[in-house]
């Protein structure tokens, strides 16, 4: 135990040190905040909904930090270290490679959870936010979103054999998703045919029920429920499988 | 005499190469033995299947007695081992990796008396990218350390090292032998070998060529000096 909390606490230096995952995984999300609560205030969503912008838009947000972690950091950072062979390294000590990956999943969770917390925090300061839905459900719903997401992380980790290829697909990866899924622009206001497109990334059903426990709503949630847990049994089935140390 | 590292039959091929051919190494404890060869004869290689780091055909190694694929956690307690060419995490700092490295054993030294040793104090607080080539080369000597190993695994230690950084190094390998180390290294510098080596086993393709000590293979040569009886035994070589 003690060795992994030593390694926690100098692998969470080295992330603080990079200020991109900060930047994507935190600030960015609780900038959309600000922005949303200043545009819309205590405005409702449309004109015969009950709930307000900010309610709507919480669930979303609370994805960006994963969103983040889950499509850059885990899946760069695990191609650098195969890559510089610092996984090989850690077979010839007492430990093995795989604490290292359990190491820094757990910083990548910190800082997602870090990213929601904060936008909680800033929508109930200045904006009165407040869940409809139970915060429990919500929570659970937030875990579930974020293993599954992290498994097809580890498995573009996985499939990409150098650092370059691990770029450009977690760009192809990342952005779509950022973008399309609904996590930094509302879903509602895509037009049908993007809507039914975009319907088809695992993060949008992440969204989607996110959005609804948030929100307390009594909508069917089976479909985004299989698409995420299918994603996190493919994710961690696959990624074991093609998994290499170097 | 106890045996430190026992390797039995040792091949291994990749594709339609054979890169370690029928190899047998037997080290004993408190011996520095040089496995020496050319670029690409099988040096890394051969280092990476006795370590476990590779599979291999068929063969048998043994470390302090333990096999390093089943027993690893245990017998890398005891050994320390520098791979050629490291590399480290983006923006760690010197004193950071010493401290990751020092976690990950039961019995760590103190690394502040290491980096004194290899005058790398003064740079605890800076990135480990920002170090020279010589010096990071120095770091990775001195990781290979922490754990006080019993057997210390070092492949190319002192490539890219000024005059008095290597003599540095030795200085360090040598004091530790005399407490008793077990030392397996790769060089290409027969002068670091002849001070530093009780045997060698020259390797060429992956099979051993010859292995004895300094003194009988300079004598066995029509030469005085380790490099010319080196590159004798390798001219017969490919006059056979």
């Amino acid at each position: 135990m003690k060795k992994f909390l030593t390694l926690l606490k100098i692998k969470g230096k080295l992330s603080l040190r990079c200020i991109d995952s900060i930047f994507f995984g935190v600030c960015m999300p609780v900038g959309i905040m600000i922005l949303i609560g200043l545009i819309s205030g205590q405005n409702p969503t449309t004109s015969d909904a009950g709930t307000t912008l900010i309610q709507s838009s919480f669930g979303a947000l609370a994805t960006v930090g994963i969103c983040a972690t889950a499509f850059m950091s885990i899946p760069l950072t695990i191609a650098d270290y195969r890559d510089k062979k610092i996984l090989k390294q850690f077979f010839v000590t007492p430990v093995s490679p795989t604490m290292l990956l359990w190491v820094h999943s757990v910083i990548n969770m910190l800082l997602s959870v870090v990213s929601a917390l904060l936008i909680y925090a800033v929508a109930k300061t200045f904006f009165s936010y407040e869940m409809i839905g139970s915060k429990l459900t919500f929570m659970g719903s937030y875990l579930l979103v974020m293993v599954s997401m992290y498994s097809l992380g580890l498995l573009i980790a996985s499939l990409c054999q150098t650092v370059k290829t691990a770029n450009v697909v977690c760009s192809i990866v990342y952005f779509p998703m950022l973008f399309l899924s609904g996590a930094t622009i509302p879903f509602e206001i895509f037009p049908k045919p993007l809507q039914a497109v975009a319907g088809f990334l695992p993060l949008t059903q992440g969204i989607k029920l996110l959005k609804s426990t948030s929100l307390g709503l009594e909508t069917s949630l089976l479909f985004p429920l299989i698409v995420l847990f299918g994603s996190l049994v493919i994710g961690i089935i696959l990624s074991i499988r093609f998994f290499r140390w170097e | 005499m106890e045996i430190s590292i026992e390797v039995k039959n040792l091949n291994k091929h990749y594709g339609n190469r054979i890169v370690v051919n029928n190899l047998n190494l037997t080290v004993k404890k408190g011996e520095v033995f040089g496995l020496l060869g050319p670029n690409g004869a099988g040096k890394s290689t051969t280092i990476d299947c006795i370590l476990g780091l590779k599979s291999f055909d068929n063969g048998s190694v043994r470390i302090l007695g333990m096999d390093p694929t089943k027993e690893r956690k245990r017998l890398f307690e005891r050994v320390g081992v520098q791979l050629q060419s490291s590399s480290y995490q983006g923006n760690i700092r010197i004193g950071e990796i010493c401290e990751e490295m020092a976690a990950l054993y039961r019995s760590p030294a103190n690394y502040d008396d290491l980096l004194a040793q290899f005058k790398l104090d003064q740079y605890q607080k800076q990135p480990v990218a920002k170090l020279s080539g010589g010096e990071k080369q120095k770091l990775s000597v001195l990781l290979a350390l922490i754990p006080q190993p019993e057997v210390l695994f070092l492949d190319e230690l002192t490539t890219g090292l000024d005059t008095e950084a290597r003599r540095a190094v030795w200085d360090v390998l040598i004091d530790l032998k005399e407490k008793g180390l077990t030392l397996f290294l790769t060089s290409h510098y027969m002068d670091e070998v002849e001070v530093l080596c009780d045997r060698i086993c020259i390797i060429n393709r992956g099979h051993a060529l010859v292995t004895d000590t300094v003194p009988e293979l300079i004598k066995r040569s029509p030469y005085q000096r380790l490099e010319d009886a080196y590159l004798w035994v390798m001219k017969e070589e490919i006059a056979v």
